[in-house]
C-alpha cells in the first residue's frame, strides 16, 4: 500500500510559487538554496513510481544547459569590462556582421553574469521537474477538467511516456552493448534515438487510442469514483511557497 | 450485433488492400476468432469494430461497419465506449490509472455514472476476474497475466455488449492463458457477451470459438465454422495437423474429441518407450549457485547447471518465475549477486565488443532493440563491418533465413517474423558460440515459428552449438528443444529431456501428447516417425 498522497495540483502550485519567488528575489544564493531545498523535498517525498526518476533527468539536463549557456555566454557577445581571467583569440568575422564578437577577453564579471542567468533558467526547470516527479500523471489527468480534453491528453501522454523513456533507453542501450557496440559517445546516442523514438511514438498512439475507445472526453461531465479532495496538508505546502513569492 | 457490409479498407501509401468487400454478421453471444498471418490485417479488422480504424489511424474505408445499429462512420470511438470494450495487444500501454481499482473505475467515470453504480460494478468485476486481492496494488507491479485480467476487467465494467481482444494470451504462460480464456468462455455463456478475438496460438483458443474469420493477407477473408476453415487453412493447431497426418475424415478441435477419434488407432499401437539418444558435447555454459535478487525480492535462489554443445535448452515456467533473470545472467546483461557463470570459460558480464559478439548471441524480448539502421541494407553492412566479413555476407544469411526481404526496406516496416529474422542474421553473422533468445515467439504466426524452429535446429545440430531460449510456447518446445529446464519461484524444479519434463506436467503438455497419452509422442512429427518405424 502506498502512502496517502497529496492533491495532484499541490506540487505544481508549489512549484509555480517557488518559481515566482526565485525570479522576484533574483539572488544567486536564494536560487541555489531553493534548488537544494527542492532536492531534499523530492528525495524525502517521492515513491518508487516510474515518474519519480524524472527529477534526476531534469537535474542532468539543466547542468548540461548551464554548461552550454555559460560557454556561449563567455565566448560570444558583448564584452563586460572588469577583471580579466584569461583571453581567447578573437575569431575574425566578415564586415557585414558588426557588433558581434567571438572570443576575446573573458572577465570575471562576464563569467558571473552568465552563470547567474543560466542558474535562474536551470532552477526553474529543476523545480518543475520536481513537481513532475512528485505527482502521478494519472492522478493529474483525473483532476484536470474535461474542457481542456485535448490538452489534458497531451499532458498525460507527455507525463507518462517520458518517464517510460528512461526505462526504454536503459533497455535499448543494454541490447546494443550486447551486440558488442560501444555505448559511449555521440554516435551511440544516435543509435539509441531511432528505436527510442519509434517506441515512444507507438506507446503514445496506443495510450491515445485506449483513452479514446474508453470514451474519454465524450461526456463533458465526469463522476468521481474516489474523489480527490484538497486537504489541510495541501494548503500548507502551497502556502509555504506562495508565501515566499509574496515576501520577495 | 456486429455487421460488416461490403467493407474494404486500404491504408495510404500502401499498394495492397487490407480487406476487400468483407460481409460478416456476428450475432449476439457469439465468440468469433480472427486468424491470419502476421501483418494480414487482423488488428485492423478488430479496430474497425469500434471505429479506431479509420478515425484514429487514417485509411480509406468503403462500406459500413455497425454495432448494435450504430454506424462507425457517424460515431467516433468514444461514442461507442458504452457498447464496446476493447483490449489492445499490449494492455500495459493503455493503462490510465495507478491502481487496479482506479483503472477499473476510469471507464465509468468518463461515462459519468453515479458513485453507487461504480462501487457495485467495481466489486462485481473484482470478483468475476478474481482481482479482489489486487485492488490496491499499483498496476506497474503486476505480472503479465494480472495486467491482462485488469485490462479485461476495465473493459467489462461499463457493461459493454461486445468485447474485442487482440492477442490476449500472447504474453501469458499456459496456465494464465487458460484462466483468461475460461473467464471469456463463461462471460459468453452467462451474459451473452459477444466476443471477437485475434490470436496466433490456436491450440489455446480454438475450442472456445463459434466461428472463424480467416484473413489471407491479400484482402480476401473466409468466414466459417472452425471445422470448415481449419480443414483447408494452412494455419491450424497441432491437433488438426495430427488428424490430417493420421488421415482421419473429420478433425477434432479439442483433446477429448481427438482422443475419441483416435481410440482405435491408439489401441493398435503398442506403447513404446522412446529411447532418446544422448549425445553430449562439451560443456559450453556452466553456472554455479547463481543468486539474483531485485531489492528484497529474490529472483533466483542459488541455482546451478551445465549446458553442452549441440543442446537446445528451453527455459520454462510461469510468468515471473525467474526465466528472464536467468537468461539475463547468462547473456551478461546482469551480474549475479553471488555465484559464477562461465561461457567457454569466460565470464559473460565482463565481455565487450568483438569478444562478446563471438561468444554470445543474444536476442532480447524486443528484437528491434538491436536494430538502428535506416534500412535492412545498412543494418547488414554494419554487421559485415563489425565482424570483418566480406560485404554482403549478412544479407545472404538473411536471404536464407527469411527470403524475399528487399534491401531498401526500413526495419520498422518488416513484419514481426521478418524483424526477428533480421536480428537473428545480424547476431549469427558473428558466429557466436551460444545463442540465447528471450521469448522469441511473441506475435509470431505458425509459419514464422516453423522457420525459427528450422534455423535453430540447424544452428544447434549442424554447427554443434548450444541454444538457450525462454518461452511459454509449449508446442514450440515440443518441436524444437531437446532439454527443458523448468523454473518455479526462482528455483529449478525440473531439468531433463523435453519428453520427461513435458509429459510429467499436464498443464505444460503439448496437445499431441495429451491426445496420444500414454505414448511418448510430443509432436505430429514424432507420431509420423513412429508410424513409419512400425511399418
Amino acid at each position: 500500500m502506498r502512502k496517502p498522497s497529496l492533491h495532484p495540483f499541490t506540487w505544481w502550485l508549489w512549484a509555480i510559487g517557488l518559481a515566482i519567488a526565485i525570479v522576484r528575489f533574483d539572488s544567486t544564493w536564494f536560487t541555489v538554496a531553493c534548488v537544494g531545498a527542492v532536492a531534499v523535498v523530492v528525495y524525502l517525498c517521492r515513491d518508487d513510481a516510474p515518474w519519480a526518476k524524472s527529477f534526476n533527468w531534469t537535474l542532468k539536463l539543466s547542468l548540461w544547459i548551464l554548461a552550454v549557456r555559460t560557454f556561449i555566454g563567455i565566448t560570444i557577445g558583448v564584452p563586460i569590462p572588469g577583471t580579466e581571467i584569461f583571453r581567447v583569440p578573437i575569431v575574425p568575422l566578415p564586415s557585414w556582421m558588426p557588433g558581434i564578437r567571438i572570443g576575446g577577453s573573458v572577465t570575471l564579471e562576464r563569467l558571473t553574469s552568465s552563470v547567474t542567468e543560466g542558474l535562474l533558467i536551470c532552477s526553474i526547470i529543476v523545480i518543475f521537474g520536481a513537481a513532475a516527479s512528485l505527482t502521478s500523471p494519472h492522478r493529474l489527468l483525473r483532476v484536470l477538467p474535461v474542457y481542456i480534453y485535448e490538452f489534458a491528453v497531451a499532458v498525460v501522454i507527455a507525463a507518462s511516456v517520458l518517464p517510460q523513456l528512461v526505462g526504454s533507453v536503459k533497455r535499448i542501450r543494454m541490447a546494443q552493448r550486447l551486440r558488442g557496440q560501444s555505448t559511449k559517445g555521440f554516435t551511440s546516442w544516435k543509435r539509441v534515438a531511432i528505436p527510442l523514438l519509434e517506441e515512444s511514438l507507438a506507446r503514445s498512439l496506443d495510450l491515445a487510442a485506449a483513452m479514446d475507445s474508453r470514451g474519454y472526453g465524450v461526456s463533458k461531465k465526469r463522476s468521481r469514483y474516489r474523489p480527490i479532495s484538497w486537504r489541510l496538508k495541501d494548503s500548507l505546502v502551497v502556502v509555504s511557497s506562495l508565501g515566499l513569492a509574496v515576501l520577495a | 450485433m456486429i455487421k460488416f457490409s461490403h467493407v474494404s479498407l486500404i491504408y495510404p501509401n500502401s499498394t495492397t488492400t487490407v480487406l476487400e468487400d468483407l460481409n460478416l454478421t456476428i450475432e449476439e453471444g457469439e465468440l468469433v476468432l480472427v486468424i491470419g498471418p502476421t501483418g494480414s490485417g487482423k488488428s485492423s479488422l478488430l479496430r474497425l469494430i469500434n471505429g479506431l480504424v479509420p478515425h484514429h489511424t487514417g485509411g480509406i474505408l468503403a462500406g459500413d461497419v455497425s454495432v448494435n445499429g450504430i454506424s462507425t462512420q457517424l460515431t467516433k470511438p468514444g461514442g461507442m465506449a458504452h457498447l464496446i470494450g476493447i483490449v489492445g495487444q499490449n494492455p500495459a500501454n493503455g493503462f490510465v490509472a495507478d491502481t487496479v481499482e482506479e483503472e477499473l473505475a476510469f471507464g465509468m467515470e468518463v461515462l459519468n455514472l453515479t458513485n453507487e453504480v461504480m462501487r457495485k460494478r467495481v466489486e462485481e468485476v473484482l470478483d468475476l476476474l478474481s482481482l479482489a486481492q489486487l485492488r490496491d496494488r499499483s498496476i506497474a507491479t503486476l505480472s503479465g497475466g494480472e495486467q491482462q485480467r485488469v485490462a479485461i476487467g476495465a473493459a467489462l465494467v461499463t457493461h459493454p455488449k461486445v468485447l474485442v481482444l487482440d492477442e490476449p494470451t500472447s504474453a501469458l504462460d499456459p496456465i494464465a492463458a487458460e484462466e483468461v480464456l475460461s473467464i471469456l468462455h463463461r462471460l459468453v455463456h452467462d451474459l451473452g457477451l459477444t466476443v471477437v478475438i485475434a490470436e496466433h496460438k490456436l491450440e489455446r483458443v480454438i475450442q472456445f470459438a463459434d466461428r472463424i474469420v480467416h484473413i489471407n493477407g491479400d484482402g480476401v477473408a473466409h468466414v466459417g465454422t472452425p471445422e470448415e476453415i481449419l480443414m483447408q487453412s494452412p494455419i491450424a493447431p497441432p491437433i488438426v495437423h495430427l488428424a490430417k497426418a493420421l488421415g482421419l475424415k473429420e478433425i477434432g478441435l479439442t483433446v477429448r474429441e481427438m482422443r475419441r477419434m483416435t481410440s482405435d488407432f491408439r489401441s493398435e499401437q503398442p506403447v513404446v518407450n522412446q529411447v532418446v539418444a544422448k549425445e553430449i558435447g562439451d560443456v559450453v555454459i556452466s553456472f554455479d549457485k547463481v543468486k539474483v535478487s531485485y531489492g528484497s525480492k529474490v529472483a533466483l535462489k542459488e541455482i546451478s547447471s551445465r549446458i553442452h554443445n549441440g543442446e537446445i535448452v528451453a527455459v520454462m515456467g510461469r510468468n515471473g518465475a525467474g526465466k528472464s533473470s536467468l537468461l539475463k545472467v547468462l547473456a551478461g546483461v546482469n551480474k549475479p549477486d553471488s555465484g559464477v557463470v562461465y561461457i567457454q570459460k569466460l565470464e559473460p558480464f565482463g565481455l565487450h565488443g568483438k569478444k562478446r559478439r563471438e561468444t554470445i548471441g543474444f536476442i532480447p524480448q524486443e528484437p528491434s532493440d538491436l536494430l538502428y539502421g535506416q534500412s535492412v541494407k545498412i543494418e547488414c553492412q554494419q554487421a559485415d563491418r563489425d565482424n570483418e566479413l566480406v560485404a554482403g555476407t549478412t544479407f545472404a544469411v538473411l536471404q536464407q533465413l527469411v527470403p524475399g526481404i528487399s534491401e531498401g526496406t526500413h526495419p520498422r516496416d518488416l513484419s514481426e517474423g521478418q524483424r526477428l529474422g533480421l536480428a537473428l542474421s545480424v547476431v549469427l553473422s558473428s558466429n557466436p558460440s551460444v545463442l540465447i533468445l528471450d521469448e522469441p515467439t511473441r506475435g509470431l504466426d505458425y509459419e514464422a515459428k516453423n522457420e525459427l524452429t528450422r534455423i535453430l535446429i540447424t544452428f544447434a545440430s549442424a554447427f554443434g552449438k548450444a541454444v538457450v531460449l525462454a518461452t511459454h510456447d509449449v508446442e514450440l518446445v515440443a518441436e524444437l528443444a531437446n532439454r527443458v529446464v523448468f523454473i518455479a519461484d526462482g528455483d529449478i524444479v525440473a531439468d531433463g529431456s523435453t519428453l520427461e519434463v513435458l509429459l510429467s506436467s499436464p498443464a505444460f503438455a503439448p496437445q499431441v501428447a495429451k491426445v496420444m497419452s500414454p505414448q511418448p509422442w510430443l509432436s505430429v512429427k514424432d507420431v509420423v516417425a513412429a508410424i513409419e518405424g512400425m511399418q
